[in-house]
């Protein structure tokens, strides 16, 4: 765990961005919304990460992403082997690539939200009847930045020291201390828990934090956000879903665009105390 | 460096992304009056457009069907749950991916059954992505309520020869002559059935295009059908270029994606 910047954004002010955010992603398969909001997380994530460590876990959800993207996309070519499905045509593609890219954008979200927000400060926040719930989910969450983040510290020692870092030999000389540092890892973090008093049913209220005016301002745009693609979704303004057969152009509706533009509030406003 | 190229990765890829529509715009429609033909009935409960559609292969799906009146005739039309079934025909019917949105209507799907005469239509067991239609077929799709054959509305009676065949042999004219058999009454398309630019097919500047009682013998169950024969295709809806909100978006992203570099640039140099 490195040392985290002085001031952070209260993680509740990211739970409602990242839940808008991903709120946004769902409910539309315009690629023009789709991409501007991969656009404005990046630039969210680029603006707001916490550590180096964690820079690695918005690439790996860009991946995934990415896989998911292909691998939609392929399955609209099932039809083609399985003649019951149907047959493919460029109505089927497009709309398989549109989900596909639906499915992209929800996971660069999770990933920027990974990426800028600490899932332990999570835990702090939840009830004391929630507590151990939520500390499973903290763990949960945070399972895959930490893999990924000591990975990449494993292969760097590696390379320091003149070791192969590629290839399917060096597989096991990589896991094994990946898995070391996790179990390490994982007793540090029951220790200190221990040390604080969780799990006792007593909690300490150690450095509180406090909801400042910049997470207010994060909470407040990423919820209006979201209200704007809900009332497109539910009164059918804004062309969600543009049409694929036959392709047509997407539309890009100025409010939704100018909503999709309010989830890069937390970029501009730079929690994170760098220069 | 890699940054750049991630960036340049980007950006490609959001253009491609908003260029897709474009490349696949102007599929224009091979409108030739020989080979295979057949006829797609479309019944809105108000109105109901017979259209003779040229077909690009021996055999397509009742989908393609579609797609081709659209590419012939101006048919519009909207496929939902992945292009698989049938949501919207002629502006009726749900606007989105859900084609049951508006149950209890929905497009019920026919298939005529004889070639030539009066068609009797038999309920389609499967769906319009997975069946097949051959040069003279019929197939019909009627709006309305109804889950079964016995209570759903059923597409009026035409036969293959009333909507295609004797119009759609090529004609050493330009000027289409009508044939002997042909038994509508020609030129009165503004006739009470159907509507005047309320759709593309009805705007289209088809010349032959024509109202029909489809045979003489059974007028009284044969409502006029409007009927759309082979003719030329209709220009294309002009694509005026790109949307403005597309535009406006691809901007956007490309800015916020730009400062999103300058900031991990900064970050980088200041972690040093």
């Amino acid at each position: 765990m490195s040392v985290r910047p002085t001031q952070t954004l209260h993680p509740a002010a990211w739970i409602v961005w990242a839940t808008c955010a991903g709120f946004v992603a769902f409910v539309t398969t315009d690629p023009v919304y789709l991409v501007l909001l991969i656009a404005v997380s990046w630039f969210v994530h680029a603006s707001n990460r916490a550590t180096t460590a964690s820079d690695r876990s918005f690439r790996v959800f860009l991946i995934a992403g990415l896989v998911a993207l292909v691998l939609r996309t392929s399955l609209a070519f099932l039809g083609a082997v399985v003649p019951s499905i149907g047959a493919v045509t460029s109505a089927t593609i497009a709309f398989a690539f549109l989900e596909g890219l639906r499915l992209a954008t929800i996971l660069v979200v999770f990933g920027t939200f990974n990426a800028v927000t600490d899932p332990f400060g999570l835990v702090r926040m939840a009830p004391r009847r929630f507590h151990e719930p939520a500390l499973a989910a903290a763990l949960a969450l945070s399972i895959a930045p930490r893999t990924i983040a000591s990975v990449g510290d494993v292969r760097e020692a590696q390379r320091l020291r003149g070791l192969p870092v590629s290839g399917l030999r060096s597989l096991p000389s990589l896991a094994v201390p990946v898995l070391e540092r996790g179990m390490e890892e994982a007793s540090t973090l029951a220790e200190s828990m221990d040390a604080r008093g969780h799990g006792r049913g007593r909690r300490s209220r150690y450095r509180p934090q406090r909801w400042s005016v910049a997470a207010i301002a994060v909470a407040a745009t990423a919820v209006v956000a979201a209200a704007a693609f809900l009332s497109a979704s539910i009164a059918g303004w804004g062309g969600l879903h543009p049409a694929t057969a036959p392709i047509a152009w997407p539309q890009g509706d100025p409010r939704l665009l100018v909503a999709i533009a309010l989830l890069a509030t937390p970029g501009f406003l730079r929690t994170d105390g760098a220069p | 460096m890699r940054r750049r190229l991630a960036a340049t990765l980007l950006v490609t890829a959001a253009l491609l992304v908003v260029a897709m529509p474009a490349a696949s715009g102007g599929a224009a429609a091979c409108a030739a009056a020989t080979g295979p033909h057949a006829a797609l009935v479309v019944d809105t409960g108000s109105r109901s457009t017979a259209y003779c559609v040229a077909l690009d292969a021996p055999t397509v799906t009742g989908i393609h069907l579609i797609q081709l009146a659209g590419a012939q005739h101006g048919l519009t039309y909207g496929l939902g749950f992945g292009g698989q079934a049938v949501c919207r025909l002629q502006g009726v019917g749900p606007a989105g991916d859900d084609c049951f949105a508006d149950h209890p209507n929905f497009w019920g799907y026919w298939h005529g059954d004889g070639h030539g005469g009066l068609e009797r239509w038999t309920w389609a067991s499967t769906g319009a992505a997975s069946t097949t239609v051959g040069s003279g077929d019929v197939e019909g799709w009627a709006w309305g309520a109804g889950d079964s054959p016995a209570t759903h509305p059923m597409p009026p009676r035409v036969g293959i020869d009333a909507v295609c065949a004797p119009e759609a042999e090529p004609t050493p004219t330009p000027t289409p002559s009508t044939p002997p058999s042909t038994p509508p009454s020609v030129g009165s398309a503004s006739g009470a059935q159907s509507r005047p630019a309320s759709s593309a097919a009805s705007a289209s500047p088809t010349p032959r295009a024509r109202s029909a009682t489809p045979t003489p013998d059974d007028p009284s169950s044969s409502p006029m059908v409007q009927i759309v024969a082979a003719g030329p295709p209709p220009t294309p809806p002009a694509h005026g270029g790109v949307p403005p909100g597309v535009a406006i978006a691809a901007a956007l992203a490309i800015v916020f994606v730009g400062a999103g570099l300058v900031r991990a640039r900064g970050r980088k140099d200041v972690e040093r």
